[in-house]
């Protein structure tokens, strides 16, 4: 009995130890908190793959510190699904007072989530692209500060068009014929994305002159007889069997492009390092052709907005930070944006700047996203996503009726619509 | 459950010298303490973070909740109609039905046939018991990326695409292709190897309660073996056949990972071909942040779980005496 009750006894004090224990090392959390501020803000990013950002962030959040003494921000990096857990996050009381946003969602604002940043912007205006402004603004207000622009472009393998005579495309009958005449048994035409979509029925459908919404956003139009006609086009390229399918990595990652296994893949900006450092030269960057003659060349623009918690104990302070390091602060901006990876500084002044962007295929793609640029609209969300998505793919694969499944899929993201208007 | 035994136990082993009698009417305060204060954080914890949150969540169901997980916006059963008028969540909930039929028996007859082999090997059997069970340790989501990246890539030099390709197939892709739906194969190969392991643990361990002269008396008989795994085999795992066939029967249902990440590309699931009701609602409500729609398919889907594992009960006879 007595060894029974001393068992028991390690047993509970074992328990209390490690809840202690745990109580303990969750107060050790974070980092750059400084002893002595009056106000601490805590911040989030999501986890960037590139080395040095995170250790870039926190001595950029340090340096706002030894100017204003008062003010200290604790960083934290969030691995995993960002979006998500940030969202879940922001409807507790643990909900950080600065975050950045990646795809700008109109219920985030409806919600009153985020906290207008119109005042520190004024006059700046034309700094930004009219993309990246648009997607930010809802309800007449603007609530998120562009920190940088990701150009996404379509790039190709110079020696490989030049053995086959193939010159760059230009419209998408160009680049379909392209495809068919890269391919062999070891290499692909095109990679768009492992599952033969990626971003390619957007872009399919702005290439044509159509649009996701109308211009005031109140309708779903991407069922238009463009966005019908341009869509097909996919099915066109898996009929063809000159896209790349099934690649260990998706579209983001160069991998496919660097092998071989493609001669042409859309990817973004951010690849050109590695693709520069395994190709040297042999690479050229273009937008998405046009569609047909009334349409236009298209990339997108993607990137990611700093943004205020406006239900936060210390917005005013936020956005002062917010205003200092994104707006005065063109050193560290361009450190941010070329010293670790590789991303067009979203201030016009900043990435004039940037010798980075000033020649060869770095400069096109920055001329690209400059001409051609498109973000999603901030109304357009998951939902939606998932119904043009679902059609996509019974047109691309199955070779369903493209007119009637985008009409079916534009009701339903109709209906979607009117409920974040309502 | 644990505690009351442990209590018991310490009355049980009691020293002789105390007259039993006198504490056994009086109430052992110092017992009921332990007690209260080992269950105490379970079921404050449960109640806390499971039912509360299942009720909350329930409440959500009948609410417009976008972005918010705050009550008030009621809207009756709109969520609930809007799920079952929807193709996509009416697929999904079709699909995890046929999904089941084919995958439970499928699990099932693998695992107890492997077991059967297992328990009549009479060299090695531990090498091998571990080897199948191994990969039960392993995480569906490494399992997946391996299947997804190794074993079934779409490239001339994938494992799957080298096998075939000494048969002269051409190169499949084995998860984007949709015409055939050889996604099939990836899937349903990812689970087997995930699952049949433990499974099969399970059915070993009966097979061993099996008292061996039964065998004895029956090959004394002139019982064939075939007879004898109908007549023996079978009756005496019934208890652990229908244990066995209700967790993977659950576990059907609530297939999430293999789908997810075999299926996952940079901007998500939206391209997936097939999305099981798991899928679809991480989707809705953590991906879409709406929590309304979200619950409401949850507890469609936990419905649908409940009344097929109650008919389940009914046809095999979960619970009956013997």
């Amino acid at each position: 009995m007595s060894t029974s009750l001393t068992s028991r006894r390690a047993f509970l004090g074992g328990s209390l130890l490690f809840v202690g224990g745990m109580a303990l090392s969750a107060c050790g959390k974070g980092d750059a908190v400084k002893a002595g501020a009056k106000v601490t803000l805590e911040q989030w990013y999501h986890a960037y793959g590139e080395a040095g950002t995170q250790q870039a962030v926190i001595r950029y959040a340090k340096e706002y510190t030894k100017a204003n003494p008062d003010v200290a921000i604790k960083v934290n990096w969030i691995a995993g699904d960002y979006s998500a857990k940030l969202h879940s996050t922001l409807l507790t009381p643990q909900a950080p007072d600065l975050f950045e946003i990646g795809d700008f969602q109109y219920v985030d604002v409806k919600n009153g989530l985020l906290a207008p940043l119109d005042d520190i912007v004024k006059g700046q205006e034309a700094e930004y692209s009219k993309a990246s402004l648009e997607s930010a603004t809802a309800d007449g207000k603007l609530h998120g500060l562009k920190m940088m622009d990701d150009a996404m472009v379509l790039y190709y393998r110079k020696s490989v068009l030049e053995k086959a005579a193939v010159a760059p495309p230009q419209t998408f009958a160009e680049l379909a014929a392209a495809a068919m005449k890269l391919t062999s048994r070891e290499q692909k035409g095109l990679f768009v994305g492992s599952d033969g979509i990626g971003n390619a029925a957007y872009l399919l459908l702005w290439s044509n002159g159509g649009d996701l919404l109308d211009p005031e956003g109140r309708k779903v139009v991407f069922n238009s007889p463009e966005g019908v006609a341009a869509i097909s086009g996919l099915k066109q390229l898996h009929d063809g069997k000159s896209l790349l399918l099934d690649f260990t990595t998706d579209w983001y990652d160069p991998g496919a492009f660097i092998q071989g296994a493609a001669a042409m893949q859309w990817c973004g900006l951010w690849a050109m390092p590695a693709i520069k450092k395994a190709l040297g030269d042999d690479f050229g960057v273009l937008a998405w052709p046009k569609f047909g003659d009334s349409g236009r060349a298209v990339s997108r623009i993607g990137g990611w907005f700093a943004a205020v918690n406006a239900k936060g104990e210390h917005v005013e302070e936020a956005k002062k930070f917010v205003e200092w390091l994104w707006i005065k602060q063109a050193e560290l901006q361009k450190d941010w944006c070329v010293s670790y990876g590789f991303h067009v500084p979203s201030r016009k002044s900043v990435a004039a700047r940037t010798t980075e962007f000033t020649s060869g295929p770095a400069k096109d793609a920055a001329d690209i996203l400059a001409n051609t640029g498109k973000a999603y609209p901030n109304l357009w969300n998951t939902a939606m996503d998932s119904a043009f998505a679902q059609a996509v793919l019974k047109i691309a694969k199955s070779g369903g009726d493209a007119k009637s499944l985008l009409d079916e899929a534009a009701a339903k993201a109709q209906a979607e619509l009117d409920k974040q208007l309502a | 459950m644990a505690d009351t035994v442990t209590a018991r136990q310490a009355t049980a082993t009691r020293p002789a010298g105390v007259r039993p009698g006198r504490r056994g009417r009086r109430t052992d305060w110092k017992a009921v303490g332990a007690f209260t204060l080992l269950t105490a954080p379970m079921v404050v914890g449960l109640g806390l973070f499971k039912y509360t949150a299942i009720g909350w969540s329930f409440l959500l169901s009948f609410s417009e909740a976008r972005g918010t997980v705050d009550l008030g916006s009621w809207v009756g059963f709109d969520n609930y109609a809007f799920l079952l008028e929807d193709e996509a969540f009416r697929s999904s909930m079709t699909g995890i039905v046929l999904f089941t039929i084919f995958i439970v028996p499928v699990t099932f007859g693998m695992s107890l046939g492997l077991a059967v082999l297992l328990h009549g090997v009479r060299r090695g059997r531990a090498f091998f018991r571990t080897g199948f069970l191994l990969p039960a340790a392993v995480s569906y989501v490494v399992a997946a990326l391996v299947w997804k990246m190794s074993l079934f890539n779409g490239l001339p030099s994938g494992v799957a695409n080298t096998i075939g390709g000494l048969f002269g197939w051409d190169v499949q892709s084995w998860i984007a292709g949709t015409d055939p739906p050889l996604y099939w194969i990836v899937i349903i190969t990812l689970r087997l190897w995930l699952q049949v392991g433990l499974y099969m643990i399970l059915f070993l361990a009966g097979l061993q309660a099996i008292p061996v002269h039964l065998y004895e008396a029956a090959s004394l008989d002139g019982a064939s073996r075939r007879a004898q795994f109908r007549h023996i085999t079978l009756p005496m795992l019934r208890n652990t056949s229908v244990a066995i066939l209700m967790l993977i029967l659950i576990a059907a249902f609530q297939a999430f990972d293999e789908f997810y990440n075999v299926f996952m590309t940079t901007t998500g699931n939206a391209t997936a071909p097939v999305r099981p009701p798991l899928v679809f609602l991480y989707d809705t409500a953590l991906k879409g942040q709406d929590y309304g729609v979200g619950s409401a398919g949850a507890f469609m889907l936990t419905l649908l779980i409940v009344l097929v594992t109650l008919l389940q009960g009914r046809l095999v006879g979960f619970g009956r005496k013997d």
